[in-house]
């Protein structure tokens, strides 16, 4: 109740250039798709219309579907294969990364060694190293190792771009979580595994579902680590459609894949959006 | 009921020692504060009663049993902390009924103590409100509750009063009273707070450095302290160098009777500790037969029901409190005297 009054006081005081303002930033991050959207149900869209010379209903007789979604859905586009691809990397790059990082994340929020301030900068260096050169040097590395063009090989170079994310994410989430409610559990007789399954991860859960889906969307949007490592054999939605249009030809198809490719995101953020704004949760941990 | 004892308690962290040694023992019933600047060593103190802590060398006893290396699970003790830590994602009957749940309690006894226990606290109506959605008061009701409905032997608190407002606070105040004497548990509590501590408590142990100096009823500690250090941290602003002789003490600003009978002196050198509401402030010279003190006021503080002089007397500032009935000027001229029995001496232990 209170923050639909909240919300509802900011909407008026919106003045009308906040407005416009507001408006140019939604147009900004959904304009881009009007002319994917546009283009996969182009049947022939050649320089210089400002609309499609030839739209797919007009054609209707020639083909069933618009030209774009008839080759995406074929099976010859491997929009399945890659998005199958994708989604498994990406679900296994999750766990893993999680697994590393919540017990790194406590060491990091709550206890103080000698370096730690320099392990901490260290942690930050794979956002700082450009990927080209890491995922040249691995490639090296693997190739030698029998690990390219495997998917062992690509889950672990995806690892290198995601744990300092989600080191970051969960040691700002074990800070706002104090020692004092595992101390007060235990106190009232609970065991390590009730104290972690009552408490811990609930009050955790937050911030790891946040930092899994961030960790998820990383995975799935990295292009050059999984270009080096798949080796053209195993193909995710970013190395397909970087190959679909590597020759210069933005076509129907190639918009069409360029939509798959961000579903997946979307997906998850409306799934994890409703579940992370929880009320108890909302108003933090109730300090 | 229980008695707690610690003997020759002793706890280092690595190279740092932050209890050196303490002995005290707690009456089965008792309230009792551990009162101390921050990083004495109390909270430390609280922690290996509690479990949370293994004495380094020592013992802790309940009822005369060796409780020290019991594991905090099993040692039955129940713990408020400052911030309550109430687990946000559970409602008040959740909170309250996770100790009994997680040790197996059957349904129908965790329903029928917590009907009780929130009858006890007064929570009933917001049972179904996560912790997010009450005030500080009530949090601490809902914390007091999940502690006492396991039915603990001894209770803990760490700064019960600190983190709510001065309305709150007498509420509080009474409401852990009542409650502490209604159900007889042997309660002690930590703070850094020595009004907190007084108004609380029983008896008051106030630790320095990591170690017990002075184990007493508040009174006791607020009019008897036996150090400078004490006096000074239980708020006392008169603390006078003296050479006393025959039961006189002679300070810058003149002689004191002193009363043998309540403070045991030995000739020689001491600090008096005069409390400034002991002092009374007179207008002649005419109304005082002893321990009078002739000064000038040079400082006036009104608080509403109270005033506080600062009366100049012989280079000496003295603190004067009296209530507000009537207003001095500052500057005016006026005479002290104090009672030789509200006079304490503190010196040096020979």
């Amino acid at each position: 109740m209170a923050r639909r009054q909240m919300k509802s006081a900011l909407n008026t005081r919106l003045s009308s250039f906040q407005k416009i303002y507001l408006l140019l930033i939604a147009g900004f991050i959904l304009g881009p798709f009007i002319p994917l959207i546009i283009q996969s149900f182009a049947f022939r869209w050649a320089w210089p219309d400002m609309l499609p010379s030839t739209w797919w209903l007009e054609q209707r007789d020639r083909s069933i579907l618009p030209l774009a979604w008839d080759y995406v859905l074929s099976p010859y586009s491997r929009v399945w294969e890659a998005t199958l691809n994708t989604v498994f990397i990406g679900t296994v790059v999750t766990a893993i990364c999680l697994a590393i990082c919540l017990p790194a994340a406590r060491v990091l929020a709550r206890e103080k060694f000698k370096g730690k301030a320099a392990f901490e900068f260290f942690l930050s260096m794979p956002l700082i190293v450009p990927e080209a050169a890491i995922g040249i040097s691995l490639l090296m590395i693997f190739i030698k190792l029998g690990l390219a063009g495997s998917y062992l090989g690509i889950i672990i170079v995806h690892l290198i771009p995601t744990i300092p994310y989600m080191i970051r994410m969960l040691t700002a989430v074990y800070q706002g979580l104090g020692r004092d409610f595992e101390e007060q559990a235990m106190i009232l007789g609970a065991s390590k595994w009730q104290v972690m399954r009552l408490v811990t991860l609930p009050m955790l859960l937050p911030g790891v579902v946040a930092g899994a889906l961030f960790t998820f969307l990383v995975s799935t949007n990295i292009f050059l680590l999984t270009f080096f490592m798949g080796q053209g054999q195993i193909i995710t939605l970013p190395t397909l459609l970087f190959s679909k249009i590597a020759g210069g030809t933005l076509d129907a198809s190639a918009a069409g894949i360029t939509l798959v490719v961000t579903i997946p995101g979307i997906i998850l953020l409306l799934i994890t959006e409703r579940f992370i704004k929880e009320e108890a949760f909302g108003k933090g941990f109730g300090n | 009921m229980t008695k707690v004892q610690l003997k020759g308690v002793r706890k280092e962290f690595g190279a740092f020692t932050a209890i050196s040694q303490i002995d005290l023992e707690i009456a089965s019933g008792e309230l009792v504060a551990l009162l101390g600047p921050s990083g004495c060593g109390k909270t430390t103190t609280l922690r290996m009663m509690a479990g949370l802590e293994v004495p380094t060398l020592g013992q802790i006893l309940f009822d005369d049993e060796d409780v020290s290396e019991v594991r905090v699970q099993d040692r039955n003790v129940g713990m408020v902390f400052q911030r309550y830590a109430l687990f946000p994602h559970m409602t008040v009957e959740k909170n309250v009924m996770f100790g009994l749940k997680v040790r197996g309690t059957p349904s129908d006894e965790i329903k029928r103590r917590l009907e009780e226990i929130l009858d006890v606290v007064q929570l009933d109506q917001f049972r179904h409100r996560f912790p997010a959605q009450l005030s500080g008061g009530q949090m601490q009701r809902v914390a007091i509750a999940r502690t006492l409905i396991t039915n603990p032997s001894v209770l803990m608190m760490d700064e019960p009063l600190a983190n709510l407002d001065t309305k709150l606070r007498g509420e509080m105040r009474r409401f852990i009273r009542d409650l502490q004497q209604r159900l007889g548990i042997t309660t002690v509590f930590v703070t850094h707070d020595q009004v907190e501590a007084m108004e609380l408590a029983d008896r008051v142990a106030v630790i320095f450095n990591g170690e017990l100096a002075q184990y007493d009823a508040p009174d006791a500690l607020y009019q008897r302290p036996n150090s400078i250090e004490i006096a000074d941290f239980m708020g006392a602003s008169n603390i006078f160098k003296a050479q006393i002789t025959g039961g006189i003490a002679r300070t810058a600003f003149g002689d004191l009777q002193l009363d043998q009978t309540v403070c045991q002196v030995r000739d020689g050198s001491g600090h008096v500790l005069l409390r400034a509401e002991a002092i009374d402030l007179l207008l002649s010279d005419a109304d005082a037969d002893q321990n009078l003190i002739a000064g000038k006021v040079t400082g006036r503080e009104f608080f509403g029901a109270t005033v506080n002089y600062t009366v100049d007397c012989n280079g000496e500032a003295i603190t004067v409190n009296e209530q507000s009935r009537r207003m001095v000027d500052v500057g005016q001229d006026v005479w002290l005297t104090i009672q030789p029995q509200r006079i304490w001496v503190i010196q040096n232990p020979v």
